[in-house]
């Protein structure tokens, strides 16, 4: 059915080009769709694939249209939480003949909807990966994050790609895309033709990058945990983009650390930024911050501030191998984030 | 001494070219005196009590080693925080601990090299110290880094400086990337079982954990010299352990020192004890063979060798002692 003259080909892109590629196998795919078009990673990968090439065809994949979506990219509206949700997208892969999928479509910020997330994030990574399957789709790229190792007084102080994940018992978020990659691992093994790339990046900051951890770093007071530095590690955002576009247009299977060189105390990043500290007793901030992160994020707070007690430093020289040296360090990242949200007081 | 009259200078005039390479003098120090600020003057009057209070708030905020440098290495150590720490750390060694030691020739010119040692008090004093001995003693390496129990490094307050100081979390992974790196790493396979023994049981070296230290010597081929020190466990005598009030802080125990619980913080500095510290002999591992790691025999068997080794050094190094404190 899907065979019949691809709506695609016909119009937008550059369907000799997709078809001359697609001989080659799995070296650079003509057809790429991306999930998560509003996050910003679906965003940034669509962008950096859009300025790349004109021969490459982009599908975007949302529950609803983002604002100002380039004319290039075929958006088609799907939402991951509904239970039909793998045939439909098998069927939108299928006629667009996608060869690669980059799959981002998770919360940049926990919400107190526990049940949703885990539609959206554990079962709609399923629907994706069930819907790659029946398409016959290449490639398949997943936005994962360091945080899924979880912060623990045991971690080693550079954690491989092969530490088990072990996630954070409070953090929701955490747990269903610790459940969502078991399930990448298990499919993988069933359908050994698909490559199958799992990025991790640790916190990102840049210029345009927003979430819950950014937001945390963006109060005037900025709440830690009285009596620990951990050290933290941060990836800029171009470094990240760059590290999705290259597992994207080439193979690189395997699991990677996106991650920026160095490491520095939360101190001293809040002394770089300027920004007054609240250092507050671990059991009075869990008080005190109970209800509102309640509220906000649907989990107790050590769910968060955790990752502010104890070490979850990735090592990424893996990544750094696979897709090149990272522009930015951990602190140029950081001075990056601080200087383009005119956060720096000068005191 | 008739020579000595050209040279006087209170004879003007009487040689126009030396008058003239006065002047020239002269001239240049004033030039050079234009250059540099001058010192203020100690004024009489009121102090200046608005700058005086600026200064002690500045003291105050950065009381607590907020004055450290923007960029730590991997494993979190600060140079800076590492500077100001070293006068200190040389002052608790030489003259505070009298510290004596013994066989620094038996160290490698350098990394990577696994120094096994006894741990004891409770606080890391021994290894910092131990790390400080072998900076000095082989200043162009690297400044080695000791291994913490998990427990100690994630205590609060305590974990920041002891990051900052060099101090890394004890696991297999570390152990390979610093060696890996080729500096010296300074273990302690006690553990948590060294650092919270009671006093009765002092320099009574415990079991030597699972024979990681000596397993990652033979896949590695690195060095292993065993340490001897003698006088870290009067430091912090630990008379006896208080389970129920520690439990509550997150501790395994509330150590119970003469002076810890009883004068607060104040309890925390360690006692002024005679040091000795002896560096033995590597533990030749060169004629083993390639596999000798997959060998758990063999690596229970060179553990307890190790820690025999370990125990002797001690040994020596409290007969060496006429007393605890001299």
């Amino acid at each position: 059915m899907g065979e019949q003259r691809a709506p695609g080909s016909a119009r937008a892109g550059d369907p000799e080009g997709s078809r001359i590629r697609k001989g080659a196998g799995l070296g650079a795919p003509g057809v790429i769709a991306v999930t998560g078009l509003g996050t910003f990673l679906g965003r940034g990968v669509v962008e950096r694939l859009l300025a790349r090439s004109s021969e490459l065809r982009v599908v975007g994949l949302d529950h609803r249209h983002p604002f100002r979506l380039d004319d290039r990219v075929r958006f088609h509206r799907i939402d991951l939480t509904e239970p039909t949700a793998d045939s439909r997208l098998a069927e939108i892969l299928r006629r667009e003949r996608a060869e690669a999928l980059v799959h981002a479509a998770f919360r940049s910020r926990p919400t107190p909807d526990l049940e949703m997330d885990h539609e959206l994030e554990t079962i709609g990574s399923l629907h994706v990966m069930n819907a790659c399957a029946a398409a016959k789709v290449k490639r398949l790229v997943l936005a994962s994050s360091t945080m899924l190792y979880g912060p623990y007084p045991d971690n080693p102080n550079f954690l491989s790609e092969s530490h088990r994940l072990r996630g954070h018992p409070h953090a929701h978020c955490v747990q269903n895309r610790v459940e969502a990659e078991s399930l990448l691992a298990e499919w993988r093994e069933r359908y050994p033709d698909t490559e199958v790339t799992v990025l991790r990046p640790c916190w990102i900051m840049g210029p345009r990058h927003w979430d819950h951890v950014t937001g945390y770093f963006s109060l005037p007071v900025v709440p830690k945990v009285m009596g620990y530095d951990p050290l933290l590690q941060f990836v800029h955002e171009e470094d990240c983009l760059h590290a999705f576009e290259r597992a994207t247009l080439a193979p690189h299977p395997g699991v990677f650390n996106v991650v920026g060189r160095g490491v520095l105390p939360l101190s001293t990043l809040l002394r770089l930024a300027g920004k007054r500290p609240l250092s507050l007793p671990g059991p009075l901030l869990h008080r005190m911050a109970s209800y509102p992160t309640q509220a906000q994020t649907g989990d107790p707070p050590s769910a968060f501030y955790d990752y502010l007690r104890y070490l979850w430093v990735a090592d990424g020289q893996r990544g750094w191998e696979a897709f090149g040296e990272p522009t930015y360090t951990t602190k140029e990242a950081w001075i990056s984030f601080v200087s383009s949200r005119r956060m720096r007081r000068y005191r | 001494m008739a020579e000595d009259t050209p040279l006087n200078p209170g004879a003007p005039g009487s040689d126009p070219e030396l008058d003239e390479l006065r002047d020239a003098l002269d001239a240049l120090r004033s030039q050079i005196r234009s250059r540099f600020p001058v010192p203020r003057e100690r004024r009489a009057g009121p102090p200046d009590w608005e700058g005086l209070f600026r200064e002690l708030r500045r003291r105050l905020s950065t009381l607590g080693m907020i004055e450290r440098s923007g960029e730590v290495d991997e494993f979190g150590m600060d140079e800076v925080v590492l500077r100001r720490a070293r006068p200190l750390l040389e002052f608790l060694a030489e003259r505070y601990w009298r510290l004596e030691v013994d066989g620094l020739e038996r160290l490698p010119e350098k990394g990577p090299c696994l120094v096994v040692a006894n741990r004891s008090g409770l606080l890391p004093y021994d290894g910092l110290v131990l790390a400080q001995v072998i900076e000095r003693a082989r200043p162009l390496a690297e400044r080695p880094r000791f291994f913490v129990a998990d427990w100690l490094i994630t205590l609060p307050f305590v974990q920041p400086y002891l990051a900052r100081l060099g101090g890394v979390r004890a696991c297999r992974e570390n152990a390979e990337r610093l060696l890996g790196a080729g500096r010296f790493v300074i273990a302690f396979p006690e553990g948590a079982k060294g650092a919270t023994k009671v006093f009765r049981e002092r320099y009574r070296i415990q079991r030597f954990g699972r024979g990681g230290v000596v397993r990652i010597a033979l896949e590695r081929r690195v060095p292993l010299i065993p340490v001897g020190i003698v006088g870290a466990e009067e430091a912090h005598p630990v008379l006896f352990k208080w389970n129920a009030p520690g439990r509550r802080l997150g501790l395994p125990f509330l150590p119970v020192t003469p002076t810890f619980p009883l004068l607060g913080p104040l309890g925390l500095l360690p006692l002024p004890a005679k040091w000795v510290m002896r560096i033995g002999e590597a533990l030749p591992l060169d004629h083993l063979e390639p596999d000798a790691a997959d060998d758990e025999l063999l690596i229970s068997r060179l553990t307890a060798d190790l820690r025999e080794r370990i125990q002797g050094l001690v040994d020596e190094g409290l007969s060496q002692r006429e007393s605890i404190w001299g």
